[in-house]
């Protein structure tokens, strides 16, 4: 019983000779992947020596985006398979491939060892003086900190790995992901601002990842898709990665609100200090165009069933929601590290990008690779 | 709409155990030349809706609707309410704050989009109370996924049935039509009147809020006392039936120091208060030098400019000027006055141009100045010693 042959679109025939071949494809992915990540790192160089706070800053978004990617796969990954669900049969090949993404990320952030000082106040050594921060100096300080990324990526890829390669322990996943996730946004991105606290931040944090988890899934399917490489994929799925991207837009906006509404409302000096920069300096626009990026668009997008299904809208909105993220994650990010100073966009932005874009293919493509061997069966939800 | 005396048995319907049974038949029925009447199924099965051929439904656009209606109530009523109606500023924001007012919108397009929705579907599908499917297979609700189709002339319902049979049905059976129960619905009756009439109650009630939205800001309004007005709380010197003492006032704890100094005087301003005052009170300080001296500082402080440094408006500074006379305090009419009175005057002021200086000099100080005062006049009485036979006649009942 197949129910998607019902809807399928007519998919391209790997064995007609005008579409490349899967060694080809490959070849190409490969090179393209090596020159992005090589011009990154030479863009990110080129930062740290003009600019170390602003090359420190994007190698911490690149990291924290890196392993948003790698969870947001397994986090998919692992729901499908603890719900049993079917419908993601098709697209599991372009989840599978995510998780390979952890390692490199949780080498990125161990880099940061060396930034740790420009970046987290509390890692300077004057912090011992700062009343502020002298009782959560036992939870920040760099063998703790350093210590717990160690732990989290450790259990991360010891899990992800059980999940891809045996179908198994998505429950055990799911709890793990959830207190570890929460500890992660906060220490990694809410501590560059350690006087600064909000307890919806790390659903906030994870209300991006997985909206950019989906549209990540999607792009993929599509592009697989249409390059012959996931013939089985159809319009059903198509819908429903639309709707999910729909129904999490909305969700991130939601968690959005959630936090901005109250630090707006109680209006208490020590919470309100960032949203006050963000709407009362040359942040503004880019705060609002946030919002528009992540809900305002893609909810206009996809409204309609149409929309859902049609590969085009699909990929514009899913674009939409991966620069959305991106400056979601600027947003969080560069205002406290540049301590209210303008936004700027240098070689380390333009490095951050490239670089997320090319590690992203180099380290998922061989995974995928395998994946797609029809010889390999997936291991099926237990 | 479909003629149902036409087609009584012209129509079948196929029973299977299995969803995907059904999604085949269907489309082998399709691909036959049968229309498709509906399928029956405990829960929607995934595809059916493009294996009948059924176009993409209205209903998204009666939900989108909605819920731009539900948004314009909620943020019209809150922008009218809370900038034009009654401008309150709340928490120092602009009296049209939207990020305040999103919570409500959110929650109205929500309830607008799905109340009106499933509305629509109602009165879309012709949905309403007593509604049956004509002669539905009983196991729909819980195993049976059902397919309900028409003949076409020319066909036999024995082909049918073995067509069916071959792909998996359970039974395939002519459809009867049930007459009896399609009359029994409410709008097939004569209940126009009553449902028009149920239709008006909101018209009736959007028109009785009218003038609710029409008010006169001249007018006294109507006050609606929902108990605020009316505290249930004790007061202070309210009797307690359980509080020691008997009383909701609570004697200080030992070593209270008092922030005003003593308990309250129970006497206003005014010559009425005076004169009970005058009754009331007595001093609480005997004759002594101590108290004299304090007296005499306080008074030479603060009254003599005015009343003289002996009270006899010989050194006055006021009157030296041309100004209006302070009463003499060593005159018999002062003498007679009691010494509450005079305490009253010196805490609330006189009854012509003197100025109460109840909240300048402490209450024991004024006590004091009084009895300094009696203390001038009788200093000052050697003079006038006739004098004292009429004075208590003239003085002693104002």
């Amino acid at each position: 019983m197949k129910p998607n042959q019902v809807f399928s679109v007519p998919s391209r025939d790997l064995t007609r000779p005008q579409f490349p071949t899967l060694a080809e494809i490959g070849e190409k992915f490969r090179l393209g992947a090596w020159t992005l990540s090589g011009l990154g790192l030479l863009m990110l160089g080129i930062g740290l020596a003009t600019s170390p706070l602003h090359a420190w800053a994007n190698v911490l978004m690149t990291a924290f985006n890196l392993t948003c990617v790698g969870l947001g796969g397994l986090f998919l990954l692992a729901i499908q398979s603890t719900t049993g669900a079917r419908w993601s049969d098709p697209i599991l090949k372009a989840h599978r491939a995510m998780p390979a993404l952890l390692p490199i990320a949780g080498l990125m952030m161990l880099a940061l060892w060396f930034g740790a000082d420009t970046l987290y106040p509390w890692a300077r050594p004057e912090a011992h003086g700062d009343h502020l921060l002298k009782g959560r100096l036992v939870w920040l300080n760099r063998p703790f900190f350093f210590g717990r990324i160690l732990l989290f990526f450790g259990l991360w890829i010891l899990l992800g790995r059980r999940i891809v390669q045996r179908g198994k322990g998505s429950a055990v996943f799911i709890l793990v992901f959830g207190v570890t996730f929460v500890l992660a946004n906060f220490d990694w991105i809410m501590t560059l601002e350690p006087a600064w606290n909000s307890t919806i931040f790390a659903i906030y944090g994870f209300s991006g990842m997985f909206l950019q988890g989906i549209a990540i899934v999607t792009i993929s399917a599509i592009v697989l898709r249409r390059v012959g490489l996931l013939p089985e994929i159809s319009k059903a799925q198509n819908h429903d990665l639309g709707k999910l991207l729909f129904a999490f837009s909305c969700f991130w906006a939601y968690i959005w609100l959630s936090q901005f509404l109250l630090v707006w409302y109680a209006n208490i000096p020590e919470e309100t200090a960032p949203i006050r920069l963000m709407l009362n300096s040359k942040w503004t626009p880019f705060f609002y165009l946030n919002l528009v990026l992540n809900f305002g668009l893609p909810f206009v997008m996809l409204l309609q069933r149409k929309a859902k299904t049609n590969e085009r809208v699909l990929m514009v909105a899913c674009f939409t929601v991966l620069a959305g993220h991106w400056l979601d994650l600027y947003l969080m990010v560069l205002p406290p590290v540049l301590k209210g100073a303008s936004p700027s966009f240098g070689f380390s932005e333009v490095g951050g990008i490239l670089l997320q874009f090319g590690l992203g293919h180099m380290a998922c493509w061989p995974v995928f690779m395998k994946d797609v061997n029809p010889e390999q069966e997936l291991p099926q939800a237990g | 709409m479909r003629n149902t005396d036409a087609i009584t048995l012209t129509r079948f319907r196929a029973s299977f155990a299995d969803p995907h049974l059904l999604l085949e038949a269907v489309k082998r029925l399709k691909q036959e030349g049968y229309p498709i009447i509906d399928t029956y199924s405990p829960f929607p099965v995934h595809g059916m809706d493009e294996a009948i051929g059924l176009k993409p439904s209205r209903l998204p656009r009666a939900c989108l609707a909605f819920g731009l209606l539900g948004l314009a109530t909620a943020l019209g009523v809150q922008i009218w309410t809370s900038a034009y109606d009654y401008p309150l500023i709340v928490g120092g924001k602009p009296l049209v704050s939207l990020p305040a007012f999103i919570p409500v919108s959110f929650e109205l397009t929500v309830l607008f989009a799905g109340l009106g929705v499933v509305a629509s579907l109602f009165v879309a599908s012709g949905m309403r109370p007593k509604f049956k499917v004509p002669d539905l297979h009983p196991g729909v609700n819980d195993d049976r996924f059902v397919v309900a189709g028409e003949i076409q002339a020319g066909a036999s319902f024995t082909v049918v049935q073995s067509l069916m049979a071959s792909l998996g049905a359970l039974e395939t059976e002519l459809l009867v039509e049930d007459k009896s129960q399609t009359d029994h619905s409410l709008l097939d009756r004569e209940a126009k009147p009553l449902a028009f009439l149920l239709a008006a109650i909101p018209a009736v009630l959007v028109l009785a809020a009218l003038p609710l939205l029409n008010r006169n800001y001249l007018k006294r309004n109507l006050a609606w006392d929902g108990g605020m007005m009316a505290p249930v709380a004790y007061q202070s010197f309210d009797p307690h039936p359980s509080l020691p003492g008997g009383q909701v006032l609570q004697t200080p704890p030992a070593g209270t120091v008092s922030r005003k100094g003593l308990v309250p005087l129970p006497f206003g301003p005014g010559k009425v208060e005076a004169e009970r005052a005058g009754l009331e009170l007595k001093n609480p300080f005997q004759p002594s030098q101590e108290n004299f001296s304090r007296g005499k500082l306080v008074y030479d402080r603060s009254c003599a400019a005015c009343h003289g440094l002996d009270g006899d408006n010989n050194s006055s500074v006021i009157v030296a000027r041309g100004l209006l006379a302070p009463a003499i305090l060593v005159a018999p009419v002062v003498r007679n006055m009691p010494d509450g009175l005079l305490f009253h005057v010196a805490t609330f002021g006189g009854p012509q141009k003197m100025k109460g200086l109840g909240d300048l000099i402490s209450r024991d100080d004024r006590w004091k100045v009084v009895l300094y005062i009696r203390e001038l006049q009788r200093a000052a009485a050697p003079k006038p010693l006739p004098a004292p036979a009429p004075s208590p006649s003239t003085g002693a009942t104002s």
